[in-house]
């Protein structure tokens, strides 16, 4: 290990405590004199025009003191500047069941939902869609009417000769695969209060602030300033603590603009949390994904070419959607060596709620396919799974064939940890009956090369203050939602300056206050704004290093900044020798001998007679740094290099990133075969995030990963029925518990990346991906079945038991084949009725094959 | 989603709790741990102009020994505290292992006994909030005119989602109820109504204030197989109780019930002319799980599919009954 003094060790997270003990504060926490509670109406249409809305009602009831609806903020926007195709509350038409009409600001939540109900209507019902590919055959009505055929966009990329890849396979396998719909679930429902001030010069509204609970802060004050029409400067964004995000804070959600134009509309703070349900709507989850896919390979295994058609069912707005379908394409190179890719992919639109990013953005369903298909590939050619994983292997540092470029790459040892420690040799294909063992790999970007703002701007700025009290205070814009970005940056600084982590605060995510960053997503922050405080760091570190050189008579090379101590180079100083103690421990110094001292004067001063120095304390060094220099200050900041950053295909700008980290996986299943339940015994998860900037951290960003992986393979699935969520809240919608949580063992792998801040890079997302077809794959071998839908519930599995031992069929899974999906489920049951509610249009497929009068 | 305005009743007294149930019937609903009837009132499946809060009545709290009779629970009584009790565990092994495997923990620190038996039936299309019912048009069971999971039925297929009274009902448990007319007691196995809309023989202006196991089924062996997604919190997709009086590995009484596949739980019939006075065996016990498969008429009122669920029910039975053997 480098000689490190906090980088690479396992500290609490610097906001522990408050997390832990209740004392911090989350958006919905705060609360403020004459806040009103804001309510949002939701369609109960699919699809539908809106003829009139009636507020006459609902206005009377007392308590109410402002509704705006969609006429009160009608500019678009959208995360991706291709994208701008939203409304905080919906102009003409709604698009969803649960899309946003109108908000009532009022002085009580129980008024503000009476007031909801006072509100009148009028719709004329669309023909809505629901089915991808069914959706990708509309000729009318269309969701949004500049997307023919309802496509958000569609890629068809080409590299290598995929068609002369095939010719040379020895072999070819080809299958449809399907991953139904799963969505963040993040502890913390979505909250976000706006509030004006008053002008003092004209005494108009003047400012706004909002407290939000989001990932993008900066991108927030920009979708503010473009719906209100406030320069960006007059809108201050504030994120307080996030109760986790998982990408569905990674964009604006509706809640952030309506809770600003109602508190506009009301001239008072409002607030807006999200029920349960209205996160289930707000969504922007990982969307139902079907992948046709053909994989062509030598007899040893090694892949000649690999053809990859994806079509996303991505709701009825854009979000992340392009980035996602692009991530989808370019995330099939930089893991393993694949000569020849074709890929076509679909992100098609629907009347549900719109799909975005989570956690693995891109990569997660078709990762499953993939790995499933080489699993199956092995059992054809009777390879082993592990081994062909091995020869297909990168042999970096190497330019990927569609452009990505690959320095640091720890999959060998990662294949090699998992193999070893899991006893993959001896103990594969030597269960008992019932239990099996299953390998698959992964990996994720470190951010992306290129911002999805299009611009050249660094995507991470650090500022650094230090005073004359010692204390060090970073300025990032990076947003800490649990991930630990505070502390990454926190140890980061303490490396470099050498000081104790307890002098330094973080300062973090509040747009008047820290500087620009484009936020936590895509696995960015440590790579990037690690990088920032890095250069922030060295930069004001120069300032103190040439004041101590002074004071010690040396040259500033020769300074050295350790354990809180600032010492000429040569003085023998080991940690906790007695030389060390004269001035006593480090800590003595930052409350006790210069006390007084700081603000009175300079320390120089006072000592002068003392002549030159070996050694002196932070403190010491930092008051005469700035009697030296003046105000002591740094700043760093990080943009990609432009090798980084990609090909220049159409499309290309998705997927290239500075680094990428690594994963392999072996899970340790069992399946009961009469009930086809599947209970997970153990995950090895090995990760390569370059350098463990603090390893307890990377453990439980990975355990994180496998546990929402374990999710989506066994349990978590958003159940349709004609655009209808059945299972909006936490009860139906089945993240696993505690008690099926399998052990995990989670071995680190340091690959030391070239450009990452000490070496590190992305800890957070890269495992999740290989979870899903580790398990896949264990339950393959456990029992012989071979599921191409995930979640693999025990019905799909039993289904396929039963098919497998040729007993009498029983419909256990909708009409849809898990061993061969070949269209998306629907829940069972009926829509349709006659009479009260809202009665859909004659073409919407809740009526199709209906009888008149509502009776099958 | 707020809790719609009420006022809350205290009472201190089993009778004051009738006399107050006497002036506000109908416009009145009953709380003991709030497990089920909070979040439902969140919905807006009720707005009560009156709860009446039972916590307050310590006389319907905890675990007796009655000689001669067997063990009377007040209906106040945590589910915890059953799991916990050691007699209960040692006498009533199927009423334990069903107990333990209520919601969570947390839950079943704060639900009751008496909750468990009179649960509201259950439904994807029914517990959902105010919105989600209106875009759906509503259902037979509140605010709608037709049922979903069985288009233009007009019975209402909610579904009875308790783990504990199938238990009861393989104890032969009574239960005591109190009215303005005074209590009364009755069986559990004729509490229940197969509707899921009138669900219980009780009536608005009634209270179940009592459980009793008789001493009869005490020392039976039992097995509570539940199916479920998660392994907490969840309510059963299907749920089988047996409980076995055995001598000499032989089957001297026996009785099944299941929960969570029709709209009440249920004893399965002729159970014991397959078991008495036979050694439980494999063969035995598949033949008893078709049985109890065919008592069960699950539909789409949860996750997974009924037909899944109903194949559930016939390799639970089987299991619980060689379970139960064995313990």
């Amino acid at each position: 290990m480098s000689d490190f003094s906090v980088i690479g060790k396992s500290i609490a997270m610097v906001d522990a405590a408050g997390k832990t003990t209740g004392a911090g504060k989350y958006t919905d926490d705060f609360s403020m004199p004459g806040m009103l509670v804001g309510k949002i109406l939701h369609s109960p249409y699919p699809h539908a025009l809106i003829k009139r809305i009636d507020l006459s009602k609902a206005k009377a009831l007392e308590g109410v003191v402002a509704i705006v609806t969609g006429a009160d903020a009608p500019n678009q926007y959208g995360i991706l500047p291709v994208g701008h195709d939203e409304t905080a509350l919906a102009v003409e038409k709604v698009r969803y069941i649960g899309d946003n009409v109108a908000c009532v600001a009022a002085v009580s939540e129980e008024i503000a939902e009476r007031a909801l109900e006072l509100i009148e209507v009028e719709y004329e019902p669309l023909p809505a869609y629901f089915d991808p590919e069914e959706s990708m055959k509309a000729e009318t009505d269309l969701i949004h009417e500049n997307r023919p055929h309802n496509i958000e966009k569609d890629y068809h990329h080409v590299f290598g000769d995929p068609e002369q890849g095939f010719a040379e396979a020895d072999y070819v396998h080809e299958a449809r695969y399907i991953a139904n719909e799963v969505t963040h679930a993040a502890m913390e429902p979505h909250s976000t209060l706006a509030s004006f001030e008053i002008d003092p010069h004209t005494g108009k509204q003047g400012r706004l602030t909002v407290w939000s609970s989001t990932q993008v802060p900066y991108y927030l004050q920009h979708k503010l300033s473009l719906v209100l029409e406030l320069p960006m400067s007059q809108i201050r964004v504030i994120k307080p603590l996030v109760g986790g995000g998982f990408g569905g804070k990674s964009e604006i959600n509706p809640l952030e603009i309506i809770a600003a134009v109602a508190a506009r509309a009301a001239n008072a703070p409002v607030k807006v949390t999200y029920t349960r349900e209205e996160v289930f709507w707000a969504h922007r989850g990982r969307p139902r994904t079907i992948i046709d896919l053909k994989t062509g390979v030598k007899n040893d295994g090694r892949v000649t070419s690999v053809a990859c058609k994806v079509v996303q069912d991505g709701g009825a707005y854009c979000s992340y959607g392009v980035v996602t379908i692009l991530y989808s394409g370019a995330l099939l190179g930089a893991l393993y060596d694949i000569p020849n890719i074709r890929y076509d992919g679909y992100r098609v639109l629907t009347n549900k709620p719109a799909c975005g990013a989570m956690r693995g953005h891109g990569t997660v369903n078709v990762r499953f396919a993939f790995e499933s298909q080489m699993d199956e590939i092995c059992a054809n050619l009777n390879l082993d799974p592990a081994e062909m994983r091995r020869v297909n292997l990168l042999k970096p540092p190497t330019v990927t064939v569609n452009g990505l470029r690959v320095l640091s790459y720890g999959l060998p040892e990662c294949i090699e940890q998992v193999v070893r420690r899991s006893g993959w040799n001896d103990r594969k294909g030597r269960m008992p009956k019932g239990r099996g063992l299953g390998v698959a790999c992964s990996h994720y970007v470190s951010g992306a090369a290129n911002s999805i703002i299009r611009s050249d701007m660094p995507h991470s700025t650090v500022n650094i203050k230090i005073d004359r009290d010692g204390g060090v205070v970073v300025y990032t814009g990076a947003s800490e939602i649990g991930q630990g970005s505070d502390t990454m940056v926190a140890q980061i600084v303490a490396e470099v300056l050498g000081c104790d982590i307890s002098r330094v605060k973080v300062i973090a995510a509040d747009t008047d206050l820290t500087p620009i960053d484009l936020g936590s997503y895509s696995s960015r922050v440590t790579f990037m704004s690690g990088n920032a405080a890095l250069q922030a760091a060295e930069d004001v570190k120069k300032n103190i290093l040439s004041a101590a050189a002074k004071r010690m008579n040396c040259a500033p090379e020769d300074v050295i900044m350790r354990n809180d101590r600032v010492l000429r180079r040569g003085t023998t100083m080991s940690e906790g020798s007695s030389t060390w103690s004269d001035s006593s421990s480090g800590k003595d110094a930052a409350s006790g001998h210069v006390d007084g001292q700081i603000l009175r004067g300079s320390v120089l001063q006072t000592r002068k007679e003392e002549g030159p120095r070996d050694h002196m304390s932070f403190e010491e060094a930092v008051v005469s740094a700035i009697d030296f220099h003046g105000g002591l200050t740094g700043t760093g900041s990080y943009a990609p290099p432009a090798a980084a950053r990609g090909g220049k295909q159409k499309g290309g700008g998705v997927g290239p990133s500075p680094a990428y980290s690594y994963s392999a996986q072996v899970a340790d299943v069992s399946v009961d075969e009469e009930t086809g339940e599947v209970t997970v015994h153990k995950i090895w998860a090995a990760h390569d995030c370059g350098r463990a900037l603090n390893p307890v951290a990377v453990e439980g960003q990975v355990i994180g990963s496998v546990w929402m992986g374990l999710g989506q393979a066994l349990q978590e699935e958003m159940v349709w029925k004609d655009g209808l969520l059945m299972n909006p809240g936490m009860l139906e919608y089945r993240s696993p518990s505690s008690t099926e949580s399998p052990d995990i063992e989670c071995i680190i792998v340091e690959s030391i990346d070239p450009e990452g801040p000490f070496g590190a890079k992305e800890a957070g997302e890269g495992s999740l991906a290989a979870t899903i077809p580790a398990i896949s794959n264990a339950i393959y071998d456990a029992v012989g079945v071979r599921l191409r839908e995930s979640p693999f519930t025990p019905e799909r599995i039993l289904a396929a038991l039963r098919a497998k031992k040729g007993m009498k069929r029983i419909e256990m899974t909708e009409s849809v084949d898990p061993t061969a999906p070949q269209k998306l489920r629907e829940h069972g049951g009926s829509l349709w009725f006659r009479g009260k509610g809202p009665m859909r249009h004659p073409l919407d497929p809740a009526r199709q094959g209906a009888k008149a009068g509502g009776e099958r | 989603m707020s809790l719609p305005s009420f006022r809350l009743l205290r009472p201190k007294t089993l009778d004051g709790a009738i006399a107050m149930m006497a002036e506000y019937a109908g416009d009145l609903k009953v709380v003991a741990g709030g497990t089920d009837l909070l979040p439902s009132m969140k919905q807006k499946l009720f707005t009560p102009g009156y709860v009446l809060d039972l916590r307050g009545i310590i006389e319907l709290r905890g675990i007796r020994s009655v000689s001669g009779k067997g063990i009377e629970i007040g209906a106040l009584t945590a589910l915890t505290t059953i799991e916990h009790d050691p007699t209960i565990r040692r006498d009533y092994p199927v009423l334990y292992e069903a107990t333990k495997t209520v919601a969570s923990p947390v839950l079943r620190n704060m639900g009751t006994i008496g909750g468990n038996l009179c649960l509201d039936t259950r439904c994807l299309w029914y517990n959902q909030s105010l919105v989600w019912r209106q875009s759906c048009g509503f259902c037979l069971k509140k605010d709608g005119e037709l049922c979903h999971v069985a288009p233009g039925g007009k019975y209402c297929w909610a579904t009875f989602s308790g783990d504990t009274p199938p238990a009861l009902l393989c104890l032969g448990a009574e239960i005591e109820i109190a009215g303005p007319g005074g209590v009364r007691c009755t069986p559990l196995s004729e509490f229940y109504v197969n509707d899921g809309i009138v669900r219980l023989h009780l009536a608005a202006n009634e209270i179940v204030t009592r459980v009793f196991l008789p001493e009869s089924s005490a020392g039976w062996r039992g097995s509570y197989q539940k199916l479920r997604v998660r392994g907490s919190i969840d309510y059963p997709l299907a749920g089988v109780a047996v409980a076995l009086k055995l001598r000499s590995g032989r089957v001297e009484d026996a009785r099944v019930a299941i929960t969570a596949v029709n709209p009440a739980p249920f004893l399965v019939k002729d159970v014991d002319a397959q078991l008495v006075g036979a050694m439980p065996s494999e063969d035995i016990a598949e033949r008893i799980g078709d049985l109890a498969a065919s008592t069960a008429k699950p539909l789409t009122t949860s996750a997974l599919t009924p037909e899944y669920r109903r194949e559930m029910v016939r390799v639970f039975t089987k299991r619980a009954i060689l379970r139960a053997a064995a313990n």
